[in-house]
């Protein structure tokens, strides 16, 4: 179930990436893969980094991402239910504490709250939208 | 051309180049534009790339004052785990553009794949297929070589097979790289076709040309 709303995000997302990034200007700042790479993150860590991700883009991504376009409007929406079919599976394995979170995720996850307050929200979430590609890649290179 | 003080960057009133954009065939990415419009022979160019989170803008030396619109910049985009954006300016008789930039450009899911290599074998009964996935881009023939099976985990292919004779063709997807097809008839020509299938990202190759194999002759007969 969790691999296909994946592949649904994937196409969501795919269908608006270009829009969506366009709108972000600001290239000298990445939220996900800078100063410390999601790809550098222990597979211990995974559990918990992805929780938390999913947890952030539900709380302070999808809701400050409204735009003037209907057809990217509906796009994010649907992105943000199949974020929440997974979140809902996510809930499972941490409720039976199997999603342990180590320091080294802890930090992790701090440098990208970080850098999202580094922006204004809107900025924040478009960025943060943007780089969904960024989180997909990583999550399917190491599933 | 005037200079802007504060950056020490020349006044631009050249027209821009158009359509900046990576062309990327299993990861070999080329940095592809148009010359601006209405200007005809003589413009020269530079271009510059950046990773995406980073700040530096890193000009390609390689490409700086060349008068082709296009930019080999796989060796500067081969992380694969990192996202770039590019650009490009115009010179002409003391003259410039602005600079244009690429969109984001992401090598794992921006880039086309070629279709597998085919190899075939037969027997009387059955032909056996191997196929073999491209190789990314690498920066030198004798440089390391990296399938495209490792960069995505989640490759298939999907074969098609067809009986020359009568036409008839089966459709196979499959995860490894091998497939035997049997129960074929005795003496028979088959041609194959393969394509790549990524699910994730959805990425997948058009379908490689026919290779023909005809299964050995019934010796009983």
């Amino acid at each position: 179930r969790i691999s296909m709303s994946v592949t649904e995000i994937r196409s969501g997302f795919t269908a608006i990436k270009a829009n969506i990034q366009a709108r972000d200007p600001i290239r000298t700042l990445s939220i996900l893969s800078h100063p410390q790479s999601l790809h550098k993150v222990k597979s211990s860590d995974r559990c918990c980094i992805i929780h938390n991700l999913f947890n952030f883009y539900m709380d302070k991504v999808f809701k400050h991402c409204q735009t003037e376009d209907s057809y990217i409007n509906r796009k994010i929406s649907s992105i943000a239910n199949s974020f929440l079919s997974i979140k809902r599976k996510l809930e499972q394995c941490h409720n039976q504490n199997k999603c342990l979170c180590g320091q080294e995720s802890t930090e992790k996850f701090k440098q990208i709250l970080a850098n999202y307050e580094g922006l204004n929200i809107t900025s924040a979430a478009i960025k943060s939208l943007g780089e969904l590609d960024i989180l997909l890649d990583w999550m399917e290179k190491s599933r | 051309p005037r200079t802007a003080a504060h950056t020490g960057e020349l006044y631009c009133s050249l027209p821009n180049p158009r359509n900046v954009h990576f062309e990327s065939i299993n990861m070999k990415n080329v940095l592809h534009w148009s010359a601006p419009e209405g200007t005809g022979e003589g413009v020269l160019y530079k271009v510059k790339y950046s990773v995406y989170g980073i700040g530096k803008w890193i000009r390609k030396p390689e490409c700086r004052n060349i008068n082709r619109t296009w930019c080999d910049l796989s060796n500067e985009t081969a992380d694969y785990e990192e996202q770039y954006y590019a650009s490009v300016k115009a010179f002409l008789n003391g003259m410039c553009s602005d600079w244009m930039e690429t969109a984001r450009f992401n090598p794992l899911t921006d880039t086309k794949l070629d279709p597998p290599m085919v190899n075939l074998s037969s027997t009387e009964k059955s032909i056996s297929i191997i196929l073999t996935a491209p190789e990314k881009w690498k920066r030198s023939p004798d440089g390391e070589s990296v399938s495209l099976l490792q960069v995505y985990p989640g490759l298939q292919y999907n074969v098609s097979v067809l009986n020359k004779k009568t036409k008839k063709r089966w459709f196979f997807s499959i995860s490894n790289n091998t497939l035997v097809v049997p129960w074929l008839e005795p003496g028979t020509a088959y041609c194959v076709s393969a394509q790549i299938h990524v699910t994730t990202p959805l990425i997948h190759s058009g379908f490689s040309k026919e290779y023909c194999i005809a299964t050995l002759k019934d010796k009983t007969a």
